[in-house]
């Protein structure tokens, strides 16, 4: 009796290894463990057993059916494991996932995206507004009257006599603060039109301006957001910048920044503190308040954020040049 | 501006080497753009912004330069000479044209000397090719000192000169060989027969001087400047001499620059007589000593940073300006050749320049915590197109613009927008849609071979409501085409259906529904949907027209929509619909329809009976199978889902509704049980 209990552990271990399947493992297990398994007959063949005997036999017993059942719970998880990832072929991660689909954001969009995630950390709201426009708000709101000099430094499209597509998004600023009282803090992105068309020029732009106006705004101010700017917009800390005086009918102190741009001085943006002539157009008192303005050209900024020298090339939509920027969302 | 750095040393009495001159111009504002360097100088091309014409010329540029270097510029030597006020050349000056107006007839000058090499090839620097002996010490003079001239030849004049504006039809041939009809009231100076120039603009071929000429009338003006770039607008004429009167010449400097001509003549020519007249308007004080009064307070609040009164008197002084201090208050005179500077912010800058914008450090603006306004359908722009580029759309951007005539096909010419000057005849009127641009945009990349695509363009539209109401909006709108994307294993490349873009459609956009529709004439006929959120029309989608199939010469089927971005709706919040914990009942239906029956009418019907725990009712298969149900019959499947609130359902609970369900469709549809 005893040495068939002690042979009853090691046929099992022999049965497992030999199972692989889990319809053989259940037979398997009820072979054993089932109602009419080996296990349980033998715990019924000790009901017949004196109860000293019956005792001893069945603590043994116990151990056993303990042993076999840990057995089955350890085989059992290979199996079930094994029977999920069926049959056992080499798996090659290699291979292309399904459905796969890569889109891209235009470069311009992407650009646009990420000065205006750094503006709206500095507290800038976006703001748009139309592209065609009359002349009061693109040129007389902006301190730029009709047969002023500045106006040739805007070719502009012309709708009829009074409408116009819009040559900055300046536009949108005049619009802002004719309804809204200061303290006002606007980013404004958009196409922008001029009548011009050469390898430098794209008759059609974009354009992110910024415009800021409270008590005691002032050009140290100016100077140290767009500073801030260009340090996170290029991810360089240590980027040079260079201020320098510039002339535009709307602001005054006019600036042009430059930046150092492999060993080269490059016109990156224009800014000034905005004319006290602007302010009153809008019905804000200049001497209460004062404000900046700057304004981003987002061609000239993707082009030396991504290496671009081709101006062209945005506007031609080429799927191999649209899609090397897929990465970036 | 062209700047020969030789002639500049003549000025300026402090000379640094070229780089460091450059950058000083720069830092003060004077634009470099450009260094050419010869022999033994260089030429420097200077950008001179719109606001500074006191900067075009060689004086003007080194009394700029003076102010910086802490200098004195030297004045270039001149004859002295006593001027008159006869009016023995001038007739009559019309006021608001030309409040300053001198001349100088000299007569007997041997104009056939040649011009020295020095005059010459300064010019020549500057662009400026030389003419004769005359011609070029006036273009030396006005490049020195920022004063244009005109010179007649006396024996080809009739009568005095008259400075007026333009009569109709009065002509004159020009000094370019092109002859000029005149509008009315232009600015002309006129001698008693006719035109002899457009004022400040252009002389007369007919009175030109010559190498031979002898008597001679040199013109020294003060022209308004608005009048001069109106008419040099209006006759396409940019002259040097136009482009400094139009944006300011010294009207107070005639007698200093003609001192320098007579010098100059004395020099290389011979002549027997100069004299002079002038003609001078009451109001032309005016122009000198402008008076600004202001408090320093200013400048340290629009600055940013403390200032020192003297540091300011001392820049304006250098500048010309005469200032005097009392405490806080200070009172500026403005010379007469600074027409830019009128107000208390105008010296704030000049203040600013001179002493370097590097010395301004950067501080942070202060943070003010305002609601963000941000505009909410930009926000939508940037939501759908995250989905798009998510289900591989590629984005792209295109001109507003469409070639002439290009879009009558599609819309009613009324509502087209024309640029008045467009800059090609491909961009001459404005986009209503966006769909010619995607249908370009495929041609530009099928034409390289590739022709696999689906893209998307956010932009605006444009149209004219009627002749004087014009309207824009956001658009957008998607583009597929080819095959699904080959970045899987070969079992997806299946070609891209009208099904494909409904289905991108209804996964990034909620609560879309499609109906039939014709109206647009960007889809075919027999394959367009209206698109439609929350019952309302938002936009179409289909396949491409027949017009482009055969215009583009396009093979691949083409599928297409379009949106109106401010039509859109997202949900801003749900409410939450408490879970059932009964398990849910499926039932599937398949019945044969007649195939002009659509899916959604079908489902309709049952949503409309708001049957007992019918939870959800779906499409699950169609098929068409012409030798068992004949050519005008389908098979269509449903999947309907039952679910209790209180308590598990019976079968005879889903029994019932099915049963009354395909009673309805039986009588409703004519519908045919099929059993799978």
């Amino acid at each position: 009796m005893k040495r068939n209990l002690s042979t009853l552990i090691a046929q099992l271990k022999v049965e497992l290894d030999q199972c692989n399947s889990l319809n053989g493992f259940m037979t398997l297990k009820s072979n054993y463990l089932g109602k009419k398994g080996k296990i349980t007959l033998e715990f019924n063949s000790i009901k017949k057993l004196n109860d000293d005997d019956k005792k001893a036999l069945g603590k043994e017993l116990n151990l056993i059916k303990l042993e076999a059942i840990e057995l089955f719970d350890e085989k059992g998880l290979i199996i079930k494991k094994s029977t999920r990832k069926g049959k056992k072929y080499f798996f090659d991660v290699t291979l292309p996932g399904k459905g796969i689909e890569i889109g891209s954001r235009h470069p311009i969009t992407i650009t646009i995206m990420l000065i205006e995630e750094i503006l709206s950390n500095l507290g800038f709201a976006t703001m748009t507004g139309p592209e065609i426009e009359n002349e009061f708000f693109n040129f007389e709101a902006l301190n730029i009257p009709k047969n002023h000099p500045a106006r040739d430094l805007h070719d502009t499209f012309y709708i009829d006599k009074e409408k116009l597509l819009r040559t900055h998004t300046s536009s949108v600023q005049i619009h802002t603060m004719l309804a809204e009282k200061p303290p006002i803090q606007i980013m404004t992105p958009g196409k922008v039109y001029r009548c011009d068309s050469d390898p430098t020029h794209s008759p059609m732009f974009h354009q992110v301006e910024g415009l800021y106006v409270d008590k005691n705004i002032n050009f140290c101010h100016l100077r140290g957001l767009l500073t801030d700017f260009l340090k996170e917009f290029f991810n360089n800390k240590k980027i040079e910048i260079r201020f320098r005086p510039s002339y535009f009918p709307f602001t005054e102190p006019s600036a042009e920044i430059d930046i150092k741009f492999k060993g080269k001085w490059l016109e990156i943006l224009g800014c000034g503190m905005v004319h006290p002539n602007v302010l009153k157009n809008v019905k804000i008192d200049p001497k209460k308040y004062s404000g900046f303005a700057f304004g981003l050209g987002v061609e000239r900024l993707a082009m030396l954020k991504f290496g671009i020298t081709d101006l062209k090339v945005f506007f031609e939509n080429d799927l191999m040049f649209l899609s090397q920027f897929s990465s970036l969302r | 501006m062209k700047l020969n750095t030789r002639w500049l040393k003549e000025i300026l009495q402090k000379m640094p080497v070229v780089s460091k001159l450059c950058e000083k111009l720069t830092s003060i504002g004077l634009e470099v753009d450009s260094i050419k360097k010869l022999k033994s100088e260089s030429i420097i091309d200077i950008e001179i912004t719109p606001n500074r014409s006191d900067c075009l010329s060689v004086y003007g540029i080194a009394r700029d330069l003076s102010a910086a270097y802490k200098v004195k510029p030297i004045k270039p030597k001149v004859t002295r000479f006593i001027f008159n006020s006869s009016r023995n050349i001038i007739k009559s000056v019309n006021k608001k044209i030309s409040p300053h107006y001198t001349c100088l007839e000299i007569v007997n000058i041997d104009n056939m000397i040649k011009t020295p090499k020095v005059i010459k090839s300064r010019l020549l620097g500057c662009g400026i090719t030389s003419i004769n002996l005359v011609v070029d010490i006036l273009n030396y003079v006005m490049i020195e000192l920022g004063q244009p001239f005109h010179a007649f030849d006396n024996d080809r004049l009739k009568g005095k000169l008259s400075v007026r504006l333009s009569r109709k039809n009065e002509t004159m041939e020009g000094l370019d060989d092109k002859k000029y009809c005149l509008e009315k009231n232009t600015p002309v100076i006129a001698d008693q027969n006719k035109i002899q120039a457009i004022a400040g603009i252009i002389g007369s071929k007919d009175s030109a001087i010559t190498r031979s000429s002898r008597n001679i009338i040199i013109e020294c003006a003060y022209f308004l400047p608005n009048l001069i770039r109106s008419a040099s607008k209006l006759y396409k004429i940019q002259t040097d001499s136009s482009y400094r009167f139009e944006r300011g010449v010294n009207p107070l400097s005639h007698q200093e620059s003609l001192k320098r001509v007579i010098y100059l003549l004395q020099k290389f020519t011979r002549y027997k007589r100069i004299s002079s007249s002038q003609y001078i308007d009451k109001k032309l004080k005016k122009y000198n000593k402008k008076k600004i009064v202001f408090n320093i307070s200013q400048f340290e609040r629009i600055l940013g940073q403390r200032v020192n009164t003297n540091e300011i008197v001392g820049i304006f002084k250098r500048l010309g300006f005469e200032v005097k201090t009392n405490k806080q208050k200070m009172t500026v005179r403005v010379p007469s050749h600074r027409f830019d500077i009128e107000h208390d912010y105008d010296l704030i800058e000049e203040f600013a320049r001179i002493k370097g914008y590097e010395k301004f450090l950067a501080q942070s603006a202060p943070s003010i915590n305002i609601k963000k306004r941000f505009d909410e359908k930009e926000n939508y722009s940037n939501k759908i197109s995250t989905s798009l580029v998510c289900r591989g759309y590629n984005e792209i951007k295109s001109y507003s613009f469409l070639p002439k005539s290009y879009q009558k096909e599609f819309i009613s010419e009324n509502s087209i927008i024309n640029i008045d000057n467009p800059i090609s005849e491909d961009k001459a009127e404005l986009r209503t849609s966006l769909i010619p641009s995607l249908i370009k945009t495929y041609k530009y990349n099928a034409n390289r071979q590739c022709t696999d695509l689906k893209i998307f363009e956010i932009g605006n539209i444009y149209w004219r409501k009627n002749k004087t109401l014009i309207s824009e909006k956001n658009s957008l709108a998607g583009l597929i085409t080819g095959r699904k994307s080959n970045l899987s294993l070969k079992i997806n490349s299946e070609p891209l259906t009208f099904f494909d873009l409904k289905g991108d459609l209804t996964s990034i956009l909620p609560n879309l529904e499609f109906k039939p529709a014709t109206n647009s004439k960007f889809f075919s006929d027999d394959a367009q949907s209206s698109i439609l959120q929350n019952k309302k029309h938002i936009g179409y989608c289909g396949e491409i027209s027949e017009f482009f199939y055969t215009t583009e010469s396009i093979n691949e089927p083409v599928f297409i929509f379009e949106i109106s971005v401010p039509s859109l709706n997202f949900p801003e919040n749900v409410s939450y619909k408490e879970l059932s914990p009964f398990p849910k009942v499926r039932r599937d239906l398949t019945i044969l329809v007649d195939d002009k029956i659509s899916g959604k009418d079908i489902i309709d019907i049952i949503i409309k009976q708001s049957y007992k725990h019918l939870i959800n009712i779906k499409i699950n298969d169609v098929f068409y199978d012409e030798s068992n149900f004949g050519n005008d019959k389908k098979s269509i499947s449903f999947e309907f889902q039952f679910q209790k609130r209180q308590s598990t359902l019976l079968d005879t609970e889903v029994n019932n509704v099915m049963e009354k369900a395909i009673n309805l469709l039986i009588k409703k549809f004519d519908a045919q049980l099929r059993t799978t």
